[in-house]
């Protein structure tokens, strides 16, 4: 059976510089600038009440921060989608720290108060799916639904393996996502861990996926193709930086598209400050795309690493497939570069080697 | 579509290090449920839990769960027989929840009590994702790698990943399962949700009154049918098909009807073109509390029909391993396949009249097994159902 075409209907982005669907992201493209707080080592946290209006009031009583900004943004690309749960709908969200914060407060209760202190309703938020699970129910996706948890890449790798979950008639629709927030012993231990001048953001960003007989049987808009997708591990040690350079993700990305590498107009890499990791993303891309490479765009140093910009990153290379611009990756960070209106590939490479490719293309 | 089939078997489990002591205990109605000793249990209701008795050897400086992990993945790989050639494109999924959660746990409670300690390795190995990372580097695997985080169902789930890599064509050959140890943070929540048994826990009984804790680690390899044929592979048997399900209902309760447990195991059967008649033996995600098993048994009723199959409960022996259940499970349902013999359910003297089930009791049974499935659920209605057919 051929795989289905898997088109894009609906963008829920919730971060510190956007907030909204495909159009608030493309006025953002259009005229970027950094999200408050961005810099080179540091943490840029979402405002308070950067998602107010987009929770129901129960679930703004009784959830962690975490899960609300999961179903903001969730909420937002239905919104724009205009799919119909009850038809069938899949949910895959990508997250590297998940609900971390809730874990440090509920081991905070048993180490201030013995067992007493610790709260059963806290607990469900220790297993990193509780994203996912609050995300299903406020949605009403019930079909398959998947954390997939992984540093760096986890939001583009949500979108890739829901993107084959269409292709493959696994599911007739899927919201695609990625989520974090930043846990203040993480931020504490930044340095420590060796994030260096590491630029880290908080936000969720969410995609629905579908085939094109979905989206045009209710005359739904079609926003870009997820035309390949590939996932693949290099080799290193775990948090380490490897030296392998040739991607067989973006050779697999690519072959499922049916495009060669000089067919690629644009690229969103996933450099964020980190320069070793940075700098063997840099030796892959060229590797796999030839000394006429197009172009890299990363938008970390605007909006901060966190596993939505993964999934952002995706809407804004089918943006940038139908505009012909591309934010620059170097400073000053809000110069649009000119580029040819063609499919964009979207790549992210992790410490410890996971390695994401996807193909985008316009509509 | 392609078929995909078990060529490699490895556990870590309460009984032991190796699928053949994961076996006898299984086989024997072994109860491995004892007093904990790897994490302080002092002021909790429940103390007891199924831990591995050997810790596997390895460097130090891994986790408890990657020490586990390793040594699951070790074993699978050497069963199926398949070399370093083969790996560079193996697929990895990896189910995971509590990741090195137990090393991190001892690093911030000593923090908390004003000591230092380094918080970098506890903190880098405290995902999910790092038993991934050091699997791949440890035996080299370069294929498709992921993490999936799904509570108590993660390890089932891994292996419907693994094998949808196969059938989508992406790849011949997989590596897949689920690992947990046992950690203060899931004890102590589980303790906070009244959901443990003081006593060993007894699935289907009457008179159950929870879970009891477990750890392990319970990895398969999967292949491509042609290929495994043509390299002259050992068959277990074949995974015939998966579903996954969410209910979107409760963050902790399951949908009460067992409405996405039975579409689950409905889509497994349809992906697998086989009638629910033809299922014999339906290893149960059977956790012991009073909520999970009347609903587990309402949904097994809705799909096969009161009393048309034996069900046991692995959890009742080697008690809950957490994101290691459902491949351990797996583990089991393939193993009973093979050797014609249902594993018990242990603790379970008295049935509980709204089971409709003979939930093997006990004792094990002999009885030759075609086709079987095993459940597996988890926190936010994550269902999964994997069917076998014996290889």
């Amino acid at each position: 059976m051929a795989a289905a075409r898997v088109v894009i209907t609906g963008v829920g982005i919730v971060n510190g510089a956007v907030v909204g669907d495909s159009a608030a992201l493309g006025a953002f493209l259009a005229a970027p600038r950094p999200a408050p707080g961005m810099a080179p080592g540091a943490v840029g946290r979402l405002a308070a009440g950067a998602f107010a209006g987009l929770v129901d009031a129960q679930d703004a009583r009784r959830l962690s921060r975490v899960c609300q900004l999961s179903i903001a943004a969730a909420k937002l690309a239905m919104r724009e989608s205009g799919v119909d749960a009850a038809r069938g709908l899949g949910l895959v969200l990508g997250t590297e720290f998940g609900d971390l914060s809730s874990t440090h407060v509920f081991a905070d209760g048993f180490l201030e108060r013995g067992a007493a202190g610790l709260s059963p309703l806290l607990f469900p938020n220790t297993v990193m799916n509780t994203m996912a699970a609050t995300t299903a129910i406020a949605t009403g996706a019930r079909e398959l639904a998947l954390t997939l948890n992984a540093p760096t890449v986890a939001g583009e790798l949500a979108v890739a393996r829901a993107a084959a979950a269409v292709a493959a008639g696994e599911v007739p629709a899927v919201l695609a996502g990625g989520v974090e927030e930043i846990d203040p012993v993480v931020e504490r231990e930044l340095p420590a861990l060796g994030f260096g001048r590491e630029t880290l953001g908080e936000g969720a960003a969410f995609l629905v996926l579908e085939t094109p007989a979905s989206a045009a049987a209710r005359g739904a808009t079609i926003l870009g193709e997820v035309s390949g997708a590939s996932w693949r591990a290099l080799p290193t040690r775990p948090w380490g930086v490897g030296r392998q350079r040739v991607s067989r993700a973006i050779e697999a990305a690519l072959g499922a598209a049916g495009l060669e590498a000089g067919d690629v107009g644009a690229v969103y890499g996933s450099a964020s400050g980190d320069r070793a990791r940075d700098t063997w993303e840099a030796h892959v891309l060229a590797s796999a795309l030839g000394p006429d490479a197009p172009p890299v765009a990363s938008l970390a140093r605007l909006l901060g690493r966190h596993a939505g910009l993964g999934v952002l990153r995706v809407a804004a290379a089918a943006w940038t497939a139908r505009s012909g611009l591309l934010p620059a990756a170097d400073e000053p960070a809000t110069r649009l570069t000119r580029v040819p209106a063609r499919p964009g590939l979207v790549h992210g490479l992790a410490r410890g080697g996971a390695h994401v490719a996807l193909v985008v293309s316009a509509a | 579509m392609k078929r995909v089939v078990v060529t490699g078997l490895g556990a870590a489990t309460p009984f032991g290090l190796g699928v053949k002591a994961y076996w006898s205990g299984l086989a024997n109605g072994v109860c491995a449920i004892r007093p904990l000793t790897v994490i302080e249990t002092d002021t909790f209701r429940s103390r007891i839990g199924g831990e591995v008795p050997e810790t596997p050897g390895g460097s130090s400086r891994r986790t408890r769960a990657d020490r586990l992990a390793i040594a699951a993945v070790d074993e699978a790989l050497s069963d199926a027989a398949l070399g370093t050639r083969d790996r560079a494109d193996t697929a990895l999924v990896v189910g995971a929840v509590g990741g090195g959660m137990l090393e991190a746990e001892s690093w911030y409670w000593a923090a908390a009590r004003g000591q230092r300690g380094r918080a970098v390795p506890a903190l880098r190995s405290v995902l999910p994702c790092a038993h991934a990372e050091a699997l791949s580097a440890r035996f080299r695997l370069g294929g498709p790698r992921h993490s999936v985080v799904t509570a108590c169902s993660s390890g089932a789930v891994a292996v419907a990943e693994a094998a949808s890599l196969i059938r989508a064509g992406v790849v011949d050959t997989a590596v897949a399962g689920g690992v947990d140890a046992i950690t203060r943070i899931c004890f102590m929540g589980f303790n906070a949700l009244k959901l443990l048994d003081p006593t060993p826990c007894r699935p289907f009984d009457r008179n159950r009154r929870g879970m009891s804790m477990g750890e392990g680690a319970g990895f398969v390899v999967l292949e491509d049918a042609t290929r495994a044929r043509e390299r002259g592979a050992r068959v277990h048997a074949e995974l015939a098909g998966h579903g996954m399900t969410t209910d979107a209902y409760h963050v902790t309760a399951p949908e009460p009807e067992g409405d996405g447990m039975a579409r689950a195991m409905r889509a497994a059967l349809a992906q697998g073109g086989t009638p629910a008649s033809a299922v014999q033996y339906a290893n149960a995600h059977g956790t012991g509390t009073p909520q999970n098993d009347r609903v587990e048994a309402r949904a097994l009723a809705r799909v096969f029909g009161e009393g048309a199959l034996l069900v046991s409960s692995t959890k009742s022996m080697i008690g809950h391993t957490m994101a290691a259940a459902g491949s351990l499970e797996a583990i089991a349902t393939i193993l009973a396949l093979g050797h014609g013999v249902v594993p018990p359910t242990a603790n379970l003297d008295t049935p509980d009249p709204d089971v409709a089930f003979d939930c093997v009791a006990r004792v094990p049974r002999e009885t030759p097994i075609d086709c079987a499935i095993s459940n597996s659920f988890g926190f936010g209605g994550q269902n999964v159902t994997l069917l076998f057919r014996r290889g």
